[in-house]
């Protein structure tokens, strides 16, 4: 039993703590390209960033993180707000940027 | 007026918003130069410590369609923006902004101290966009207003990193004996990244152009 409640405990662990290639964000406003721009200049000057991809057509701004890497969500939404934008939604996932814009080009049709 | 200006809100609620807007984001600077159709002439610069506000100056020339009269004001100003709805497909923004400046005015020969004060409702999807701007600058011997009403439409949605263009139609009214009646524009603006090329021309056939950069 203890061994389980500890196997468990673990798993609940490392899950938590696991962190993807990139980060996903859900962004609400995100009309105007000229406008957007402050996103990626913000989000380019975090050390953990290695690449910025903006879609408006998917209303998706993901950053590529740098290995064993991660930016707090906290910093995410001030990024965003100083922007003028507001986050509706956030995923670490594996996606890379390239299946991201193949999937917001693919939108596109 | 009050019909006038329900009519206009209505249009621009129903169209969708305006583009140029004078705060960019924290940290950002925005360069704008306009030349609109003889009449008036503007520079503006500023810089947005928060995406609420941004500060810097401008200089505005009038030159009058009607008498031949001219005045130019130089200006310090702060940019506010009060309320910004971002919603899942669309933005609105309600600004305000005041400052105070120089005005040369020809006709006296005189340098006057100068106020100016004014709004901005825009809204805007990725098709469709108006707004609708008020801008009143005041002196000892003048008081001119300049309203602007936009409308646009995109015939595609661009992307963050492609061409954007939009036809517009604007319609702007003068105070002060600077133009008479209400003089309409059909404009073609385009932007990619960080600059933005619109230009276009009024019904007296003159130009009307602006250029915007975001750094």
């Amino acid at each position: 039993m203890l061994f389980r409640t500890f196997t468990v405990l673990i798993m609940l662990l490392t899950s938590s703590l696991a962190i993807g290639a990139t980060i996903e964000l859900k962004v609400n406003g995100l009309v105007c390209g000229f406008c957007a721009q402050g996103i990626e200049k913000t989000l380019r000057k975090n050390p953990a960033t290695t690449d910025v991809f903006v879609s408006l057509e998917t209303r998706l701004v993901a950053i590529a993180v740098k290995d064993g890497m991660d930016i707090p969500d906290s910093e995410l939404r001030k990024a965003l707000t100083d922007a003028g934008y507001d986050v509706k939604a956030i995923a670490r996932t594996d996606n890379s940027l390239a299946t991201l814009r193949a999937r917001a080009d693919e939108a596109k049709k | 007026m009050r019909t006038y200006a329900s009519s206009a809100l209505a249009l621009i609620i129903a169209a969708g918003a305006v583009h140029s807007k004078p705060i960019a984001f924290a940290g950002g600077t925005t360069a704008m130069a306009e030349y609109g159709a003889g009449t008036m002439t503007e520079i503006q610069a500023f810089y947005a410590p928060s995406f609420r506000y941004s500060i810097g100056g401008g200089h505005l020339a009038f030159d009058s369609d009607v008498d031949d009269s001219s005045s130019d004001v130089t200006y310090a100003r702060l940019n506010y923006l009060p309320k910004r709805w971002n919603l899942e497909a669309a933005q609105a923004n309600a600004f305000v902004w005041g400052g105070i400046g120089v005005a040369d005015v020809d006709a006296t020969n005189t340098d006057q101290f100068s106020w100016n004060a004014g709004g901005q409702l825009d809204y805007e999807t990725r098709r469709l966009y108006g707004s609708l701007r008020t801008d009143l600058h005041e002196a000892h011997d003048f008081s001119r207003r300049i309203d602007t009403l936009q409308l646009g439409v995109a015939p595609t949605a661009h992307d963050y990193q492609t061409l954007a263009i939009w036809f517009v139609v604007q319609g702007r009214h003068y105070t002060g004996n600077l133009y008479d009646g209400l003089e309409w524009a059909a404009l073609l603006r385009m932007f990619k990244r960080n600059a933005w090329v619109e230009a276009g021309v009024t019904q007296d056939g003159k130009l009307q152009a602006m250029l915007m950069f975001n750094f």
